[in-house]
């Protein structure tokens, strides 16, 4: 006989009883170990509907969007086909600068990246993996990532991320973002990042096939939508590898517990890191980073030793007036070549080009 | 109106309807007469009644829209009062329902570090949309929530100690600054900055209960108490949000010093008239640690890692390396074994030497007890960061560990019991 006391618990349970009822398999997409994986499948079983409505388990993108929304302060936009998500700047993120770090930068679009692929329904391990991608045991890795900051944010500021992918092919996916600065809308940063597809156990390279597309295609915009499209555009130049002798080095680099992630390969954010380092300190002093854009080739293990080496790309140019801290456009532009590579047998982990601008005076 | 019915949202109300509004006021609040391991205690014991409480904090809400999630509208329905719905008169197979599902639950929480964030009302997003923060208490204590990002997430899918300290170090700011006492850069009162003084802090004490996954939202508190003549306590709480259950608690200790002379100083009078009337009356959330460690160098450590450098990232607006670096670089050199198997159950800090970016850094770490206490229990080690070639102590430390899955057979005791 219900009692005044039970009809909470009753109707807490009868919602349970009904999102276990119908939705069996939600367990099994996310139990293999993957980071980050807990909040998708408990979020199918602690589905808060009417007691009566029926849960299915493959459309997530209205509940399940709902909810991951609200947890994250982020959503899918209207049209289901990007997807924007809102952060405070916190004080250990900001930089000698006062400003936040291009690393923090990298984790956020990292971040609304994981989320976006979360909210659409895709296990997120850093890889945002679709169904079938799972079953082959195949994983999105970053081949490229490019990213231009024309402002960076200060502490307690909040920019607004928003980010979409689109099919590059048969070869990859292509992620997009855009930042913001959520106070007056100004775009203050912009990146694009190519990924590929690899088979985690025999860690080579692998087309999309129809399927795995067709799985993701659906998120993305049809039209072609690009962060960077003007013509020319900096993402898409080519990076020369930058050859012996470098004009600056900083040598054994070593990966840090923190730089891991479960798998215990090094975080893509790290290696941004590790370019940095071998930039001189008169350069971190009087200017900031406008672009950097690095090249993916081989991963580095927690074990590795890595170089990283760093030429000003007028040094190279043969002809110009070895003036290294001007362009001859008079742009005002500061530029770097830039290699990681293994410090024990040489082999090219990471390639990139920066850009630096001279800091703005202060106010 | 609002802030009341959050709290009573954030903290399990064990006491039935019509005052559990009121008392949660209290019973969150009364910031003078709260002892923390007290409190901490209620939170364990009320997590019985976990289920229960959360579908009926919002009814409390008299059904404003303060965002409640759908799902418990429905429990509106049924508890303000309409005697004879569907639901009512369901019959008593319900109840056999329930007990399979709460079984199965437990299960299920036991599998997958389940952390009920889906139960999470939504009146923090609405109150406090970005994590700014706010002074509660009468002006006491700051409070703050902190959405655990994912690369904010250690190796073992929970939220890296590092992660944890920097909450802390956040709120701190967030405070001095929310009590309009953030002087120039980070460290100062104005006053101090007129002195070029800033604070300095000596000792950090954590302790963690345990340790939050992706998603999931803390709500951290903190507040300042005299410590001694000169020096000042900053202590801390951190809660999740949703069920109100202690996390970690944490405790600092400050002194002051100045830039020019990097001295050591006593507290100007006019700089105790600015914080004094922030300083609050209770005990330190941590009794003190202060245990005599023996000596530890290379020789008598069992684990050392050399040739740690600051990156640029590590370094603050004042190009030291910030504070929170250096249990990175300690937990480098804690063996593998203990990293993999165990979690950090305390951790205790105390600061010696600043360091800066060209400094090159030697981490040592001992095992108290030896290699033999790895293979069960509580492992306790003793660690030293300092400059390489035997050079100044930068940072010592004491560090307890715990099996990693410790706490999932500890709460299948406080797991719900209600089954009718």
């Amino acid at each position: 006989m219900l009692s005044r006391g039970l009809p909470t618990a009753t109707a807490a349970a009868y919602n349970d009883v009904t999102t276990t009822c119908t939705v069996p398999n939600s367990r099994s997409v996310d139990i293999s170990s993957r980071r980050r994986s807990n909040g998708f499948a408990c979020k199918s079983l602690y589905r808060k509907c009417a007691p009566v409505m029926a849960v299915k388990t493959d459309e997530r993108v209205g509940v399940d969007g709902t909810l991951a929304d609200r947890l994250r302060m982020g959503s899918l936009t209207e049209d289901g086909l990007s997807y924007k998500e809102r952060f405070i700047i916190r004080c250990y993120e900001v930089g000698i600068n006062k400003t936040a770090t291009v690393e923090t930068i990298a984790n956020l679009l990292q971040e609304v990246g994981g989320n976006h692929a979360q909210s659409v329904g895709f296990s997120t391990d850093g890889f945002a993996t679709t169904t079938t991608m799972r079953k082959l045991h195949l994983i999105w890795v970053t081949s490229r990532m490019h990213i231009e900051i024309y402002r960076y944010p200060a502490w307690s500021d909040v920019v607004e991320i928003e980010t979409w992918c689109q099919g590059e092919g048969r070869i990859g996916t292509r992620r997009d973002w855009i930042i913001k600065d959520h106070s007056n809308g100004e775009v203050i940063g912009r990146a694009t990042s190519k990924w590929v597809m690899m088979n985690s156990d025999t860690r080579r390279l692998q087309k999309v096939n129809d399927d795995i597309r067709d799985e993701y295609l659906i998120y993305c915009p049809k039209a072609l939508r690009l962060a960077f499209p003007e013509e020319n555009n900096n993402s898409l130049k080519k990076i020369a590898k930058l050859e012996d002798p470098a004009e600056y080095s900083t040598l054994g680099l070593v990966p840090r517990r923190a730089d891991l992630d479960m798998n215990r390969h090094v975080n893509n954010v790290t290696y941004i890191g590790w370019v940095l380092e071998s930039i001189p300190q008169e350069v971190i002093d009087t200017h900031e980073l406008q672009t950097i854009t690095l090249d993916y080739r081989r991963e580095c293990q927690h074990d590795d030793v890595v170089d990283s080496l760093t030429s000003s790309e007028s040094s190279l140019l043969k002809g110009t007036n070895g003036c290294a801290y001007s362009k001859p456009d008079g742009e005002n532009l500061s530029q770097f070549l830039h290699l990681l590579r293994s410090s024990g047998d040489g082999l090219e982990l990471n390639r990139g080009r920066t850009e630096w601008r001279k800091k703005p005076a202060k106010k | 109106m609002v802030a009341t019915a959050a709290t009573a949202s954030l903290f399990p109300i064990s006491s039935s309807q019509p005052d559990s509004a009121k008392n949660s006021g209290k019973h969150g609040g009364s910031f003078g007469n709260v002892d923390p391991r007290g409190l901490k205690s209620k939170s364990r014991s009320s997590n019985g009644l976990q289920v229960k409480t959360n579908a009926q904090a919002p009814a409390k809400v008299n059904g404003t829209r303060i965002g409640v999630m759908d799902g418990l509208k429905t429990d509106d329905n049924v508890t303000s009062g309409a005697p004879r719905t569907f639901i009512n008169q369901l019959p008593d197979w319900s109840m056999l329902l329930a007990a399979i599902t709460t079984i199965f639950l437990a299960a299920e929480k036991q599998w997958m570090m389940l952390d009920w964030k889906t139960k999470r009302p939504d009146m923090l997003a609405d109150l406090d949309p970005f994590g700014f923060g706010r002074i509660v208490e009468d002006g006491f204590v700051f409070r703050q929530n902190f959405s655990i990002r994912s690369y904010e997430i250690g190796a073992d899918r929970t939220a890296s100690v590092e992660t944890l300290m920097n909450h802390l170090q956040e709120t701190a700011l967030n405070h001095v600054k929310n009590a309009g006492l953030l002087g120039d850069g980070f460290g100062s009162t104005p006053e101090m900055s007129k002195r070029n003084l800033f604070w300095v802090v000596t000792k950090m004490q954590v302790l963690v209960d345990r340790y939050p996954t992706w998603g999931d939202v803390v709500q951290v508190d903190t507040w300042v108490a005299a410590s001694g003549k000169n020096s000042m306590r900053r202590d801390w709480l951190v809660r999740d949000c949703k069920t109100g259950e202690i996390l970690t608690r944490a405790s600092s200790n400050w002194v002051m010093m100045n830039k020019v002379t990097r001295r050591l100083s006593k507290i100007p009078d006019e700089v105790r008239t600015e914080i004094e009337q922030y300083f609050v009356d209770t005990p330190p959330v941590i009794d003190d640690d202060s245990i005599k460690l023996p000596k530890l160098d290379e020789h008598t450590a069992d684990h050392v890692r050399n040739g740690l450098t600051p990156k640029w990232s590590d370094l603050d607006v004042n190009q030291h390396v910030n504070n929170v670096k250096y249990v990175g670089w300690i937990l480098e050199s804690a063996p593998q074994r203990v990293v993999e198997n165990y979690e950090l159950a305390s951790i205790t800090l105390e600061y010696r030497r600043e360091c800066m970016k060209d400094s090159v850094l030697q981490s040592l770490t001992s095992l108290l007890g030896g290699d033999a206490t790895v293979a069960t229990g509580v492992i306790d080690c003793q660690h030293l960061l300092r400059l390489e070639g035997g050079g100044g102590e930068i940072v010592k430390g004491r560090t307890k560990w715990r099996p990693k899955y410790a706490n999932r057979f500890k709460n299948i005791n406080h797991f719900p019991t209600e089954s009718g």
